[in-house]
């Protein structure tokens, strides 16, 4: 293994054996590091891969600009007024259901976690049935009203 | 005890999150606010994983800065480039006494609240240790707190209905069909053969440019009234004065 | 206090329900959701019929199992997230009557096809000819009504709450629809737009509040129950006591909005003047209701063991509330502006018997919401029938001469305003009495000091409300055909019941009064 990926090797472990507590016997060996020199790391190589990415492009790409070229777009229809456009306020209502749902499934992921243990998971099956129905009339709603049809 | 990693952790978002927060307050542009707030709470997501809440940070960067910052940056969109925020005072003096109050708030706020002796920190070591950060949140939601949970459903849906009421505008009679139009058209005998077409290619190749007409005159058939009305057509003033910059960029193409 | 952050359970434990004691907020509920699905499936033209019906069956078979059932299943229940007890019942069967007359108002068509207040096409841009063809095909805003049925569920709910997020979620579910339906008017839409959107804006910041006290509150007592926080106040050993005040600050702040106190109470006048008039009746008479119920169970409950130290500024607030309320209203040059001044005012001298402290306290606060509460519905019924060239006539100067066209409209709405003046023989004088005679007993100097301000501030109100009166009679009319529409027997039915209210509590009070004394005792 080359150096780095070795590193990069360590560093997932490092992360697991942080996060759970089952640490294979192989993996005990390595030295233990605390959680946040991890992230950190992993934050730094983020920002360099990305430094070196964008460094790289600058530096490698021929540059020529013309002003042709430095338009939005070199050949096609030219765009007309400013980059801002109004959106119409139809496709709001798909954002607005958007977080609804997304609010729905914040309580499904606690859900799946429990439902199979046993007490818990019949009771919760019923109150996120009741929950989930309630939802399921309102997005019922929308279809008739033609909410989800394109045309 | 807080941790030299939690403690160098908190040194450096905590400025990032007050300066983002500050951005969102001041910034010049609503999209600038938004990436503020977008910074924020990314950051709240952090600390609620350092403070060992894991399920907490991981839906707070996903409802909130996922879909909620959706919905703003929606909201931004809805708001036309051309709209300005009115500066005008329609009460008078009611800036400087509202910032104020304000501050006397967060006086009395800071004050009451810096004299806390919070008692030693407990960390939720023994709750996750028992059953789980994500499970023992699902038993108290699904067992404590079952009817504020299935309350929310009521409010969720009630948010669903209002987004249809105030959002979606129902059609009303059937939409015509590309047929129905052409047939119209001919009836009508109208521009059968369509609208003219924008755009003086070899010129100006955009949807503001009025097609010309065989005598040479523009056809306002030819851009969207919207256009139109936002004053956004192109006058043939703009292609002369700038002939000589396309000729020179012609000419730079050639001698390359 | 961190031992209680310590005893999370982690083990799972099933909530406990008391089924018969939550059936009316489960009716409702239900009453709702089977709304919105009639406005997902039945055709267009039964629409309006079925809404109404649902609406109206689900808040009287509520009404029904909330006297004969749920009267006998008090108690702490669904893990003491509900506490339902005499203040809770009581409040909730007023709501509940209440909204049948709302929901009957906000039903009248006068002879059209859609409810006359409402707009066919939310969506619709103001004038444009989307919102033209809307109205000629006959499309209607129907939606109001479940969306109604919500705001009920959480207005129910509010004074029931025994812990904050309950109270939270509930002033959230009775919030939202009323920000909807706030922006529905069918006339002077963008004035109604406004209405909506200033009224959602300050009440999310209101709830901001509410929730920062709440968290405040929390981290003070470790736990969000009205019942451990009275216990943690009256055992603490003063180190988090910093988070105390604030945090009851915040939460009357939060609560104070929605009863429209001062310094809280700018939205009112432009929102009662936006919103469609029988919204704005429903809204004035059942949200005061619930969030004075809130306040009672939050200040009575929660927060009486350190009543000393934050009494002072909720005794400023009433004193505020009166005076700027009963003061602005004389400047008010339209009828709906006017009412809403004089709901501020109203909630100053309900204010007051909440400051008593004291069992009678809490009896007269519920029997002047119950008085108020079914004139100001009666009083907007009204203002929506009176109309000149179509739309409303709101000003002021538009009623001159009502008297002599339409005696009886304008007989019943002068009675009203007689009854907000809080004279001898209506509703308002006998209100008035109960509200204030438990501050002179109990309130202290203060007490006394609030009933001299209120006494003072109704003799303002009395002013203006005599004027009105006097405009509509002695006046020549300013010119230009003012007309009462004719209203449905639904409108009918509720300003009668609504008049009647007034009038028969004015001169047999005694039966609600004990009623109310008799279930003005907290469960913790």
């Amino acid at each position: 293994m080359s150096h780095a990926a070795t590193w990069a090797f360590r560093v997932r472990v490092a992360a697991a054996a942080a996060t759970s507590r089952h640490v294979p016997a192989q993996v005990a060996r390595l030295p233990r590091v605390s959680p946040y020199v991890v992230v950190a790391a992993v934050v730094l190589v983020g920002l360099l891969l990305f430094v070196a990415a964008m460094g790289a492009r600058a530096l490698l790409a021929p540059k020529a600009p013309t002003r042709a070229k430095l338009t939005t777009y070199e050949s096609g229809v030219d765009p007309v007024g400013q980059g801002w456009a109004q959106t119409q306020i139809r496709y709001f209502v798909y954002a607005f259901l958007y977080v609804i749902f997304a609010v729905d499934a914040v309580y499904l992921f606690p859900w799946a976690l429990v439902i199979r243990s046993t007490g818990l998971g019949a009771a919760s099956l019923v109150e996120i049935g009741v929950f989930i129905g309630i939802l399921l009339i309102g997005l019922a709603h929308a279809a008739r009203r033609g909410l989800l049809r394109w045309f | 005890m807080t941790g030299t990693g939690e403690q160098v952790l908190f040194w450096v978002l905590g400025p990032i999150s007050v300066l983002a927060a500050l951005g969102l307050l001041f910034a010049k542009k609503a999209v600038h606010a938004a990436i503020g707030m977008a910074l924020v709470m990314i950051n709240l997501g952090v600390f609620y994983i350092a403070n060992q809440a894991d399920f907490l940070g991981i839906i707070q960067i996903f409802v909130y800065t996922g879909a909620v910052m959706m919905l703003f940056l929606f909201v931004l969109m809805l708001v036309g480039v051309d709209s300005s925020d009115s500066l005008v005072e329609t009460l008078k003096g009611q800036k400087v006494a509202s910032l104020l109050l304000a501050l006397g708030l967060a006086v009395m706020v800071f004050l009451a609240i810096g004299k806390v002796a919070f008692p030693p920190m407990k960390g939720l070591d023994s709750v996750n240790a028992g059953t789980g950060n994500v499970t023992g949140v699902a038993n108290l939601i699904f067992g404590q707190y079952v009817w504020v949970f299935e309350i929310t459903s009521a409010l969720l849906i009630t948010a669903a209905l209002g987004a249809m009421v105030l959002a979606h505008r129902e059609r009303i009679g059937e939409r015509p069909s590309q047929r129905t139009w052409s047939e119209r058209r001919i009836r009508e005998n109208r521009n059968v053969a369509g609208l003219p077409a924008p755009g003086v290619y070899a010129r100006h190749n955009a949807v503001d440019t009025p097609a010309l007409l065989p005598d040479g005159t523009p056809s306002q058939l030819s851009v969207s009234r919207v256009l139109s009305a936002r004053e956004q057509v192109i006058t043939p003033v703009r292609h002369v004065e700038s002939e000589h910059d396309i000729e020179h960029e012609i000419e730079e193409g050639r001698d390359r | 206090m961190t031992a209680l952050i310590t005893s999370l359970p982690t083990e799972f434990k099933v909530a406990q329900v008391d089924y018969s004691a939550i059936a009316p907020m489960l009716i409702v509920t239900a009453g709702a959701l089977v709304g919105v699905l009639v406005e997902a499936f039945a055709p267009r033209r039964l629409r309006y019929a079925a809404q109404v019906g649902v609406a109206l069956v689900a808040l009287v078979a509520a009404f029904v199992v909330l006297v004969t059932v749920s009267v006998d299943a008090q108690g702490l229940t669904l893990e003491r997230a509900v506490v339902i007890d005499g203040p809770a019942l009581f409040l909730q069967g007023t709501v509940l009557l209440m909204s049948v007359l709302g929901v009957l108002t906000m039903a009248e068509r006068f002879g059209g096809e859609s409810p006359d207040a409402f707009t066919p096409m939310g969506a619709a841009v103001p004038g444009s000819p989307q919102e033209a063809s809307a109205m000629r095909a006959g499309l209607m805003s129907s939606e109001v009504f479940p969306l109604t049925l919500f705001a009920v569920v959480g207005m129910m709910l509010f004074p029931a709450a025994g812990d904050l997020l309950t109270m939270f979620v509930a002033l959230e579910v009775l919030s939202l629809p009323l920000y909807l339906l706030s922006g529905l008017a069918r006339r002077r839409r963008l004035l109604s737009q406004e209405a909506s959107l200033k009224y959602f804006l300050l009440g999310a910041f209101s709830s901001a509040f509410f929730l920062f006290g709440a968290a405040l509150m929390y981290g003070y007592s470790g736990s969000i129950y009205l019942g451990d926080i009275s216990k943690a106040i009256t055992s603490a050993s003063g180190e988090l006591d910093g988070l105390l005040i604030p945090g009851v600050v915040f939460l009357l702040v939060g609560l104070l909005f929605k009863v429209g106190a001062v310094p809280f109470h700018s939205w009112t006048p432009d929102v009662y003047q936006g919103a469609p008039t029988p919204v704005t009746g429903f809204m004035a008479a059942c949200t005061k209701v619930a969030a004075f119920g809130a306040i009672l169970r939050l200040v009575y409950v929660g927060l009486e063991a350190n009543r000393w130290d934050w009494r002072a500024g909720v005794i400023a607030v009433a004193a505020l509330t009166m005076v700027i309320g009963s003061v602005l209203s004389v400047t008010q040059t339209d009828v709906k502006r006017l009412l809403a001044y004089s709901s501020i005012a109203h909630a100053g001298f309900i204010l007051v018997a909440v400051l008593a402290f004291d069992k009678l306290g809490v009896a007269g606060t519920m029997f002047y919401l119950v008085a108020y509460g079914f004139a100001t519905i009666a009083a907007f019924g009204i203002v929506s029938m009176v109309r000149q060239g179509g739309s409303e006539a709101s000003h002021l100067s538009q009623w001159a001469g009502l008297g002599r066209n339409h005696p009886v409209v304008a007989a019943v709405f002068a009675f009203l305003l007689l009854a907000f003046a809080g004279i001898p023989l209506t509703s308002g004088f006998t209100a008035k009495y109960a509200a204030f005679s438990p501050a002179i007993a109990f309130g202290g100097r203060a007490g006394v000091s609030l009933v001299v301000i209120g006494v003072l501030c109704s003799v303002i109100t009395a002013f203006v409300y005599v004027r009105l009166i006097v405009l509509m009679y002695f006046t020549e009319p300013a010119g230009g055909e003012v007309v009462a529409e004719m209203p449905s027997p639904m409108t009918t039915v509720a300003l009668s019941i609504g008049t009647l209210v007034t009038l028969g509590l004015g001169i047999f009070p005694a039966q609600v009064l004990s009623l109310a004394e008799s279930s003005s005792v907290f469960l913790r």
